[in-house]
């Protein structure tokens, strides 16, 4: 393979993408921090204010622009800081999951989680989870060109 | 009028156009022109929207209140598969439209007024049992390479019992015609739309009537076999018949055996070249992949499927074309991955996006491929009831109930 100059041979690192409600799985990461558990740096979290507010358009695009995975986390199923938002999610992403499936991406690409605030250990334990699979099955097909 | 009344009784009816040169334009019997007549006259409708022949290739959908003009435009028209969802959308808000339907013009109409974009009680549809249409540009060619004609001197055509037919019009003014059954068509990539060959929608009983030549006896050609699917439809025919526009009789009872058979047989047909015509289903998860990667590669975004789109219900500021960018180079646009995402509970498989992509991308097949399994899964079926809501929007799903 034809590296440019000065960049060194590294073991190829997944980039993954997580969606992290507010009132539960962002606080939950920051409880993984609290109580120091590794967690791998291949994670970056972006803070939405609900489960529910994750537009199956974020997740693809996500994946365009070189995610090698997507995690969507939010509350348990009831726990909801908006009543039935995290319903909304759950049906969304039966949707994106067919989706996945067929475009023909692995479907370990896509990951639902639900993390409530003090499950620190679930949120390290999940990102690790995560990172080991898609190290076996390498970066996404579906990232731009030069972003590999 | 009691007489009427008892006759309504049944859902079933053999109905034919009392007035004779209606009856003689009509491919069966004129009674969905003479029951449109009527609606008009009677007050049921304030316009009709009636596809007006322009050649056997071409039809324009035009909008009347002038009885004349229906009737001008009365016989079948294959060769011109356009869908009139868009047009109904469109003039629904302010006049009540009646409208002969095809199966996807109908289901494309009610998926509209689950979306509140038009109100079914303002819209009369006559259903037309439907076999499949034919692309104008296939036609040509066909009429040239398998039926020995010059295109431009057909001048009228006809599916029936397998075979489709042209007439042609020779110099000394004398009609020619000729047939070749659609089996054999087919084989060689000719023949039906895509679209039409793998549909299972063949009788509209989601209109307010559905006619049709199956289930006539033989014998009694230019009579229509008429399903009263709703209670404004059979209000509209009685109303019909009191006025005399339209004569009826009940419907033999073999006649329904007779249509469901028909039916029947078209949907195995269709289950069978559904399958043949799946060239990704052989594919491996990395093949398929590239597969949809190499189709929507040509893609230009001129956004012509979405604005053709009997489902979609979105204007300018849709999220397809929002979130889309030129220079973006994505593997695969975000135009076409969110036109496919929200199509994948609502696709009512009408093949019209292929029919005006400019580059020719095989949009039937990607979409049935992405929406059928989604549609499966959820045990729904677009298009059919107004009641039921497109599951994207619902907050739970019938299968999801069982948390993970």
């Amino acid at each position: 393979m034809i590296r440019s100059l000065g960049e060194r041979e590294e073991e190829w690192e997944p980039k993954i993408l997580a969606f992290c409600c507010n009132w539960c799985s962002y606080a939950g990461a920051d409880a993984a921090g609290l109580e120091r558990r590794q967690v791998p740096p291949t994670i970056r979290v972006i803070r939405v204010m609900c489960s529910g507010r994750i537009d199956p358009a974020f997740v693809l695009m996500g994946l365009l622009e070189g995610a090698d995975a997507v995690l969507v986390t939010g509350c348990h199923i009831g726990d909801c800081h908006y009543v039935n938002a995290n319903y909304k999610t759950r049906n969304r992403y039966e949707f994106l999951k067919e989706f996945v499936d067929e475009l023909g991406l692995e479907p370990e690409r896509l990951w639902l989680r639900w993390i409530s605030a003090s499950e620190g250990s679930l949120f390290a334990e999940m990102v690790r989870d995560v990172t080991e699979k898609i190290k076996t099955i390498g970066p996404s097909p579906l990232r731009s060109e030069w972003k590999k | 009028m009691e007489e009427v009344k008892a006759k309504m009784n049944s859902k079933y009816y053999l109905a034919w156009a009392k007035d004779e040169g209606i009856r003689k334009k009509g491919a069966n019997g004129g009674f969905v022109t003479a029951t449109l007549v009527s609606a008009l006259e009677n007050d049921f409708i304030d316009v009709a929207l009636v596809v007006e022949k322009k050649s056997v290739y071409e039809g324009i959908p035009v909008l009347t209140s002038d009885p004349e003009v229906v009737k001008e435009c009365a016989g079948s028209l294959h060769g011109a598969p356009v869908n009139l969802t868009k047009y109904v959308v469109e003039h629904a808000a302010k006049k009540r439209i009646g409208l002969p339907v095809k199966p996807c013009d109908a289901r494309g109409i009610i998926e509209q007024a689950k979306r509140r974009q038009v109100n079914l009680d303002n819209i009369f549809m006559i259903g037309l049992n439907c076999g499949g249409t034919l692309h104008p540009l296939r036609m040509r060619e066909m009429a040239a390479d398998f039926y020995g004609l010059d295109p431009d001197s057909v001048v009228r055509e006809e599916i029936k019992e397998g075979k489709i037919f042209l007439v042609s019009e020779e110099e000394g003014g004398e009609e020619k015609e000729k047939w070749i059954k659609i089996d054999e068509l087919e084989a060689k990539g000719y023949g039906r739309r895509d679209a039409c060959k793998s549909c299972i929608t063949k009788i509209p009983t989601m209109a307010d009537l559905a006619c049709g030549n199956w289930g006539v006896p033989k014998g009694e050609e230019k009579k229509t076999f008429v399903e009263v699917c709703s209670e404004k439809g059979g209000a509209i025919v009685e109303n019909a018949v009191e006025s005399g526009y339209v004569e009826m009789e009940e419907a033999p009872g073999k006649g329904v055996e007779t249509r469901n058979k028909i039916e029947a047989g078209m949907q195995k047909l269709a289950a069978n070249l559904k399958e043949r015509m799946d060239e990704v289903s052989a594919l491996s998860r990395s093949e398929r992949f590239e597969f949809y990667v190499d189709a929507l590669k040509d893609c230009i975004h001129c956004g012509a499927c979405k604005e053709v789109c009997p489902v979609c219900a979105c204007e300018e500021d849709a999220k397809c074309l929002g979130t889309n960018d030129e220079r973006d180079s994505y593997a695969i646009s975000m135009y076409n991955l969110l036109r496919i995402f929200h199509l994948m509970d609502s696709c009512i498989h009408c093949g019209q996006c292929e029919e005006v992509c400019p580059v020719d991308i095989p949009l039937t097949l990607i979409q049935r491929r992405f929406s059928e399994r989604m549609q499966r899964r959820l045990r729904y079926t677009p298009g059919m009831d107004v009641t039921e809501k497109p599951p994207l929007y619902e907050t739970e799903l019938r299968w999801s109930a069982g948390a993970e």
